[in-house]
């Protein structure tokens, strides 16, 4: 296992230096650039600007500049934000978009494989249809009509909540994003929850177990659930990720400091190295999110050795 | 009227400004009871680039350097030029104007404000090293601060010099009247360079940074909030009342009037489109939309070869009809335009066409005509180019429509990114296409860049030597009157050459709780905090 693990590693280099390239190439093609505004910035201003964040190198020299920078560590300065670095920015960001998508994800991990355990037990009841009908109202939902909705409620009708923004991890601002990410989350893993253990409770091992005389709760706890949730699992890498990346429009929503709000402002700003960071931080991201579903799939099926 | 005798007009001016107007903050009026809490929330659209005053170019990054640092003058709520750390000024020749701080000027750390600090903050701000934005655009009035800024002289040979601890003289190019609203801005406010020596870059973060404004910086998060507190040191602290102010930086107005319902924030800064009159007849105690010195207008690009005939442009100006869009199709208290100088700005009069007051029907028939000359078809194509955005998008169908339906005209729509329009237009590689202009200060010269010959700011790439003879003649002028009246008649003379199609003066839509007190009517839409207070509610 270990050496497996170290392999992937290793395997994640060359791919991360791939999507760096890529990235960093398109980048500097796309037409406008980080300095210009609405108010043109007359040439020797802009030489200016572009001496103080090395823009006025060779672009081969740029990427070695930025490889070297890298590789010490340091995701260099932020065009857009003058006084901070993407270091700083990533620090601030990512433990605000890494605490509500965690949150999100552990609640609707519990709620909805609940319901589509509930759902696949009473398949085709009142009970069935019930969650299902919910948790379709999550999925079939766009969170941007969805977030405002929790935020009239919530915020401005009952003022119960506050409507967005964010003060320094009070729980209070977390509320009702966390809401929105399980609402459309739930609908998912309720749903694949629920297919995963309809379909394994119809197998030949199951149909033994039942013919042995097993009560019905020994056979889900302790025999059907476990291959059930493979499927859930595999969920589990890219629900994560895109949680924690690319949550953008709930950050919107709610005026949160989060990952997804500095990617968007990056990408059209032109601030080529904070985007350069984001992708180096996504990439890592989701290296270690799917190196961790196949060892999660390991220790949850028995046939699965590395 | 002689030299000196415009000289003595302008010390008069000056004197009656400085008489009729008190320097002190808040004018708290008598009978209005204020809340045992001051402290106010109020959004400014966007993340600030940057707190460091000598780099800082957006709306966010200068409304909130204006709370933090105080340069020689300041400007209040109307807009109206006050003493800041200078406690008087005079124009001792037409290039040399001198200022004499204040003696009880303090920096938030204790130690005194002296002229140094101004001559270091000013070559800081044009030194290329510093790599200011706005170097260029405001060094053109500083003896050698273009030069500077475009690396061809050193930082120490700026127009500034400090005569003793608490006299300063500044040199200008040529004559500028009104260079004591332009140090206003905080780009010319002084710098703790003992502070930026010790930090570096750093100096400018919560615990670091010291100011000598109202206003000190107490906390910073990244894209959610930048809090200022009362500056115990501050000079006029006496007359500051309101203890805090907190910075949203939303850029989505819906989020921002979710908040503002909420309690959460008592200053939006613009409505959604659309939505004045539903908020106006919701909240009417609390709507505010004051006349700005900003433009909505659409480049022609004078130089394409269906737009280089006069006629054609005119003829596209026409047809537009500005009182249906503002009415109708943006609707959210914007006034009709006419000319590049918007109502508002000082230094020069707008200019208005006598078409403007025709019937449509009688506009029409002469925009036809004016086609027909030009050998310009029904049926003929234009391209119009505007950034993605539904705001945008509205007013490029409008206008689309206009041309088709008045004119037989068939429009080709191209929405870009902005970034990507932006290249485009600065490059002169579009037909028309959608432009903005906010004034940078208070004078006419900042409209009169977006169409002067060869300015950077020109996108029409239009030019008129003899308006450019008159604005030339006005920059040199000592008389506000003359000056005003040459470059009057310079924006009347470009107008009529029709490099741009002026549609709508900005207004600012938006919503203030009711209980903020001495909130004011600026054509900058620049309100600090220091003239501001909550009503007991």
């Amino acid at each position: 296992m270990w050496s497996y693990t170290f392999r992937r590693i290793l395997a994640a280099i060359p791919t991360l230096l791939a999507v760096i390239t890529v990235c960093y190439l398109l980048l500097h093609m796309t037409p406008g650039g980080p300095f210009d505004g609405e108010r043109k910035i007359s040439e020797a201003v802009l030489a200016n600007l572009q001496a103080k964040y090395h823009l006025d190198l060779p672009l081969w020299k740029q990427y070695l500049y930025y490889l070297n920078s890298l590789l010490h560590g340091d995701l260099g300065a932020s065009f857009r934000y003058a006084d901070w670095s993407v270091n700083d920015l990533v620090a601030s960001a990512l433990p605000v978009s890494a605490t509500i998508g965690g949150s999100a994800i552990l609640i609707s991990l519990v709620i909805g494989i609940a319901l589509g355990v509930m759902a696949a037990l009473r398949q085709n009841s009142m009970v069935d249809y019930l969650v299902m009908f919910l948790g379709n109202i999550g999925g079939a939902f766009p969170s941007f009509i969805l977030g405002p909705v929790l935020v009239l409620i919530f915020a401005v009708t009952l003022k119960w909540l506050p409507a967005g923004g964010w003060n320094h991890f009070d729980p209070k601002f977390m509320v009702l994003p966390i809401m929105l990410l399980v609402f459309i989350n739930i609908s998912t893993i309720g749903r694949v929850m629920r297919g995963s253990l309809i379909e394994v409770l119809n197998s030949n091992f199951i149909r033994t177990a039942r013919a042995k005389g097993l009560p019905l709760r020994t056979i889900v706890l302790r025999h059907a659930l476990k291959p059930a949730l493979m499927p859930v699992v595999t969920l589990l890498g890219p629900l994560a990720i895109s949680s924690i990346t690319s949550a953008v429009v709930t950050e919107s929503i709610f005026s949160l400091p989060g990952l997804g709000k500095l990617i968007v402002n990056g990408a059209a700003n032109r601030d080529y190295t904070l985007v350069l960071g984001l992708v180096v931080l996504v990439t890592v991201i989701t290296v270690v999110f799917n190196l961790l579903v196949d060892l999660a799939y390991a220790l949850l099926d028995p046939k699965i050795r590395y | 009227m002689t030299n000196k005798q415009s000289l003595r007009a302008v010390a008069a001016a000056v004197a009656l400004a400085l008489a009729s107007g008190s320097v002190l903050a808040a004018q708290v009026p008598a009978g209005v009871k204020l809340a045992a809490k001051q402290t106010l929330i109020r959004n400014t659209g966007s993340e600030p680039e940057t707190l460091d005053p000598a780099v800082a170019e957006s709306v966010p990054a200068n409304t909130i350097t204006a709370d933090l640092f105080e340069g020689l003058t300041s400007a209040d709520n109307n807009g109206k030029i006050l003493p800041g750390v200078a406690e008087s000024w005079k124009q001792a020749d037409a290039t040399t104007w001198v200022f004499h701080l204040r003696k009880n000027a303090k920096w938030s750390d204790g130690r005194p404000v002296v002229a140094d600090d101004f001559v270091y903050g000013w070559q800081r701000f044009l030194d290329p090293k510093t790599a200011s934005p706005y170097s260029e655009t405001y060094g053109i009035f500083i003896l050698n601060g273009k030069e500077i800024a475009t690396g061809k002289k050193k930082p120490s040979e700026l127009g500034i010099k400090a005569v003793d601890k608490y006299t300063l003289e500044v040199k200008t190019p040529y004559p500028v009247l009104f260079l004591p609203a332009l140090v206003a801005n905080t780009q010319f406010a002084p710098a703790p360079k003992a502070v930026i020596d010790k930090y570096g870059k750093d100096w400018v973060k919560p615990g670091k940074m010291v100011s000598n404004g109202a206003y000190q910086l107490k906390d910073w998060q990244v894209n959610s909030k930048v809090v200022v507190a009362k500056n115990a040191n501050y000079w006029d602290a006496k007359s500051v009342v309101l203890s805090q102010t907190t910075y949203l930086p939303i850029e989505d107005s819906n989020a921002d009037v979710k908040l503002y319902e909420s309690g959460q924030n008592d200053w939006v800064l613009n409505l959604p489109p659309g939505t004045f009159d539903k908020y106006k007849t919701q909240y009417p105690k609390e709507i505010h939309n004051g006349e700005l010195a900003a433009l909505r207008y659409y480049s022609f690009n004078n130089k394409d070869a269906l737009l280089k005939d006069v006629r054609v442009r005119k003829a596209l100006s026409m047809v537009i009809d500005r009182d249906i869009l503002a009415k109708k199709v943006t609707a959210d208290g914007q006034n009709p335009a006419y000319s590049v100088m918007v109502h508002g700005v000082s230094g020069a009069d707008p200019s208005s066409y006598d078409w403007a007051k025709w019937p449509m029907a009688k506009r029409v028939d002469e925009a036809k005509k004016l086609l027909a000359q030009a050998g310009v078809k029904p049926g003929a194509k234009i391209k119009f180019t505007y950034n993605t955005n539904d705001y945008h998008k509205k007013m490029a169908i409008f206008a689309a429509s206009e041309w088709k339906s008045k004119l037989g005209l068939n429009t080709e729509l191209e929405s870009l990114e902005f970034k990507v329009l932006l290249k485009k237009r600065h490059d002169g590689d579009y037909q028309i296409a959608r432009n903005g202009w906010n004034a940078d200060y208070n004078d006419a010269t900042t409209f009169l860049a977006l169409v002067e010959c060869g300015n950077t700011q020109n996108d029409n790439q239009n030019c008129n030597p003899k308006a450019e003879e008159l604005i030339k003649q006005g920059n040199q002028s000592l008389d506000p009157a003359k000056r005003k009246q040459l470059f009057t008649q310079a924006v009347k003379m470009i107008m009529d050459d029709y490099p741009m199609l002026p549609l709508l003066q900005y207004t600012a839509p938006r919503l203030i709780k009711s209980y903020v007190g001495g909130v004011g009517q600026n054509p900058l839409d620049r309100y600090r905090s220091k003239d501001l207070y909550i009503i007991q509610h």
